[in-house]
């Protein structure tokens, strides 16, 4: 059982990092917007290519 | 059927680009022509790509193209109300955007910055419709708001309280950080109470309990902390308040643990008392949210109507944007046709029709000639007006109705909520049987064990299960509602609902569509024409309520707009213009072809269908229903008889103050309205509802808004509001058993921490399953 002494700190310690961090991100505003962040993710991050616009004809 | 490439709606008759001789890409109208145009000019065409893959978020229509300038975003007045600067020194303003309904949408508005250059970020909130724009040091909001006009989704500018959403925004996340730290601790204090509770070996139960306390700590000081300050307000206010017996127990576990501690006695409450913070915690943000949900919903409509005015420039004499906000007395104004008009005022140049129903209720369009007066808040119909303000703002009639409205939401009578209402006789049981266990047990034995059981019983007595069940009630009966359309901006409403005996309902908009229909299309003439395509060709144009009903009555006929000269239209004469040479005029007496009738029609606002079953709906529930109008009352006693109501039921040509004090004299009532003449009245009622459509000064004065037309919705919504109160009664009964059952375990003896930790869970689950049932019962309900 004398494990406990390492395992007891260490899983405090695990603990007041994961609340520490929670507390971050909300003041940081992470949960502000609870909405769009779901959406947001899905959307590739290639640039647009404003040189070369596409026609009417071949929009799809 | 075809459907519009840009927006997906069907159409009968599509419109192609010139360039698309194959004729591949259908539109719907013209409006989402162009904006498809600028998106792939903009080497943007990935657009449709990510719309087809994604479903749908909002419901969308087709694009509604208006050119306009906002210039009137750059003025430095306009700047210092509407947008602030952020810490890095950039402008930051944000708009309500029109049109927002999908991720492709997301995915437009933020790639602004990649082809604006003035622009910054620019990030949506999907949920709200609303962008923040940051500038970069030398760019111009109208710019972006043209660009973002361009694409099809007009904006409005929000004004922003910016200490007061500062304030709110920190709120929301001091309370988040309080439901962590709560959840944290609570899941920690669980494992080491379990090990307690399991039988721990005696050097690690007195470390153990000692961890619990610490965690306990910043549970019942910091996260609790809410509680306490509502318990404290309500004891000084001498009202009632759930959180005070919640505040007891707490307050009272807390001290009870600490001692213990000191004392060396492993033993507390605080496995039980956190999680219950947690879940109590978690289950106001719930109800919190959304209910802000529903207030910023109707926030935002309020930005809606007339919003960037034409000014004529004092010194150039040239007319240009001003927003409303800006307007003074003595401006003079052009208001096109279809607007609505921003100050009372007189008319200086043109001739027209206005439709005052908003205002005054009344249906029929009044003809308005120079010098005529105008309102706020009515709508110009037929031609361009030109119009000197002489009241703006506060000071219109509009302004005066809104004064009144405010006035009523601060003399409002609260309700004390039912929650409340069952603390007082909770607390005051509790106490009196603590002290009764705590006399008995110190006459028979020890004074510490007396004092130990009555501080127990105080604890496990706590309404937690009650505390717990009634905002998530709630929370899913109002998220229900807006699954349904119906945005209910306060919990209390539902109370006050169940209560309900009488409604009062406008006419106009409400009971039946509020705009006019033809009936009675008679053909008297032939003509080698088609009469369908010429009535559409020549009332198109013209935005007169009669020539509106005559496109809605041919449209589904999907007629052509053929070539038409010498258009004209004339107040009162109706309009006329020439096709194929023949000379055709369409007024009130019918069509006519070179002043031969065609054929006649009548027009009449007519009885929305689905009135009649919801009130015999609303007449099931034993509710009483009058209906109140501005409107004559020949033409009020034909619609409340069509709707299956006797004549007496109707009340007509009141005018807005005595709708309100007719109301006023009537308890638990609901008025359902839509016009600023409804608007006190929506105040002073009980419970005030805005059916879809409504003015925004009737949206601020109702506790309910109706996004779907109709009166079914209000039929719904007290059949809701009756389940939920049924629901919360249930979940009282059961929570009720629950405490007897732990104050007879107390009164013999067999209470300790472990049997708290099984009860006060237990209970507060049943609540919950009951809950769920319960609301479950409701969406059935729904749908029949």
């Amino acid at each position: 059982m004398e494990v406990i002494v390492i395992l007891l700190p260490l899983a405090l310690l695990l603990g007041l990092f994961f609340i520490g961090a929670f507390i971050w991100s909300a003041r940081k505003g992470q949960y502000d917007d609870l909405e769009t962040p779901r959406f947001r993710m899905l959307l590739d991050d290639q640039k647009i290519n404003t040189s070369n616009p596409t026609s009417i004809k071949d929009g799809k | 059927m075809i459907t519009c490439i840009h927006c997906d709606e069907n159409v009968l008759t599509a419109f192609f680009n010139e360039a698309d001789v194959e004729r591949k890409n259908p539109f719907c109208c013209q409006g989402c022509l162009t904006v498809h145009h600028v998106i792939h000019q903009k080497g943007l065409a990935s657009y449709y790509e990510i719309k087809n893959q994604a479903g749908l978020y909002k419901r969308r229509s087709p694009v509604e193209l208006k050119s306009l300038e906002f210039k009137y975003l750059d003025q430095a007045e306009f700047l210092e109300d509407f947008s602030h600067l952020n810490p890095e020194g950039k402008r930051v303003m944000e708009f309500y955007l029109e049109g927002i309904h999908c991720l492709a949408c997301l995915w437009l508005i933020e790639k602004i910055p990649e082809f604006l250059n003035s622009v910054q970020t620019s990030k949506l909130d999907l949920e709200r419709s609303v962008v923040t724009v940051i500038l970069k040091d030398r760019g111009l909001f109208s710019d972006v708001a043209r660009e973002l006009n361009n694409l099809g989704y007009r904006p409005h500018p929000l004004k922003k309280n910016q200490e007061a959403a500062d304030f709110k925004i920190k709120e929301e996340r001091a309370s988040l950080i309080r439901i962590g730290v709560a959840g944290a601790a609570a899941g920690n204090i669980m494992i080491y109470a379990v090990s307690l509770y399991g039988g721990a070996g005696a050097e690690f139960s007195y470390l153990f309990n000692n961890l619990t306390v610490i965690f306990a700590i910043p549970v019942l000081t910091y996260s609790a902390f809410p509680f306490y300050q509502t318990a404290w307000y309500a004891l000084r206010n001498r009202t009632l308040s759930i959180d005070i017996p919640i505040s007891i127990a707490l307050i009272v576990g807390a001290i009870m643990g600490i001692y213990n501690m000191l004392t060396g006695v492993p033993e507390n409450y605080f496995d039980s008392l956190t999680a219950l913070v947690f879940l109590l915690l978690l289950s106001r943000y719930f109800l919190h949210r959304i209910q802000e949900k529903g207030l910023s919903a109707t926030d935002l409509q309020y930005f809606y109507q007339s919003e960037s005015i034409l000014v004529k420039n004092e010194m150039t004499g040239l007319f240009q944007e001003v927003h409303s906000r800006f307007l003074k007395v003595g401006d003079e104004i052009k208001i096109k046709a279809g607007e609505f008009i921003p100050v009372d005022g007189e008319i200086l140049r043109g001739h027209s029709y206005v439709n005052n129903s908003l205002l005054t209720g009344e249906s029929a369009p009044i003809k308005v000639d120079i010098g005529a007066r105008v309102f706020s808040g009515t709508q110009n119909l037929n031609d361009e007006l030109i119009i000197r303000a002489d009241k703006v703002q506060r000071d219109t009639r509009l302004g005066h109705i809104l004064k009144n409205v405010e006035n009523g939401w601060a003399h409002r009578s609260q309700i004390v909520t039912i929650a409340n209402r069952v603390s007082k006789y909770f607390t005051a049981a509790v106490f009196i049987l603590s002290i009764i266990l705590f006399i008995k047990l110190s006459l028979s034995g020890s004074f510490e064990h007396a004092l130990e059981q009555a501080i127990t019983l105080l604890i496990v007595t706590c309404p937690c299960a009650l505390a717990l069940a009634i905002p998530l009630t709630f929370t899913r009966s109002l998220s229900r509602a807006s699954q349904q359309g119906i945005i209910i901006k306060s919990d209390e409403v539902l109370e006050k609902l169940a209560k309900v005996k009488n409604v009062f309902l406008d006419k106009t908009g409400t009971l039946t569509y509020g705009q006019l229909k033809v009936i009675n299309f008679r053909q008297h003439g032939v003509c080698n024409t088609s009469l369908i395509d010429i009535i559409f060709s020549l009332e198109n144009r013209s935005h007169h309520p009669v020539a509106k009903a005559l496109i809605h009555f041919v449209l589904p006929s999907q007629p052509l707009q053929l070539k038409v000269e010498d258009y004209q239209e004339r107040v009162g004469h109706g309009v006329e213009g020439r096709i194929n040479g023949d000379l055709f005029k369409i007024n009130r007496q019918g069509v006519f072809q070179n002043h031969k009738l065609l054929a006649t029609f009548e027009v009449e606002d007519v009885l929305r269908p689905d009135s009649i079953q919801a009130l015999r709906g609303l007449q099931n529930q034993g509710l009483e229903i009058k209906v109140l109008s501005g409107d004559k009352q020949s033409i009020v006693t034909k619609i409340v008889t069509e709707a299956g109501l006797s004549p007496y039921s109707a009340v007509s040509e009141i005018g807005p103050e005595e709708k309100a004090d007719l109301i006023h004299q009537t308890s638990h009532s609901v008025m359902v309205g839509d016009g600023a003449n409804d608007a006190i009245a929506l105040g002073k009622a009980d419970v005030g509802v805005a059916v879809l459509g409504a003015m925004d000064i009737s949206l601020r004065a109702a506790d309910v808004y109706l996004t779907t037309p109709g009166l079914v919705p209000v039929e719904r919504l007290v059949v809701l509001s009756k389940e939920t109160m049924k629901v919360i009664r249930r979940n009282l009964i059961l929570s009720i058993l629950y405490n007897s059952l732990s104050v007879g375990a107390a009164f013999s003896g067999l209470i300790n921490p472990l049997v708290a930790a099984i009860i006060m869970p237990l209970s507060s689950l049943t609540v919950l399953i009951s809950t769920l049932i319960g609301t479950k019962k409701m969406r059935s309900l729904w749908k029949s």
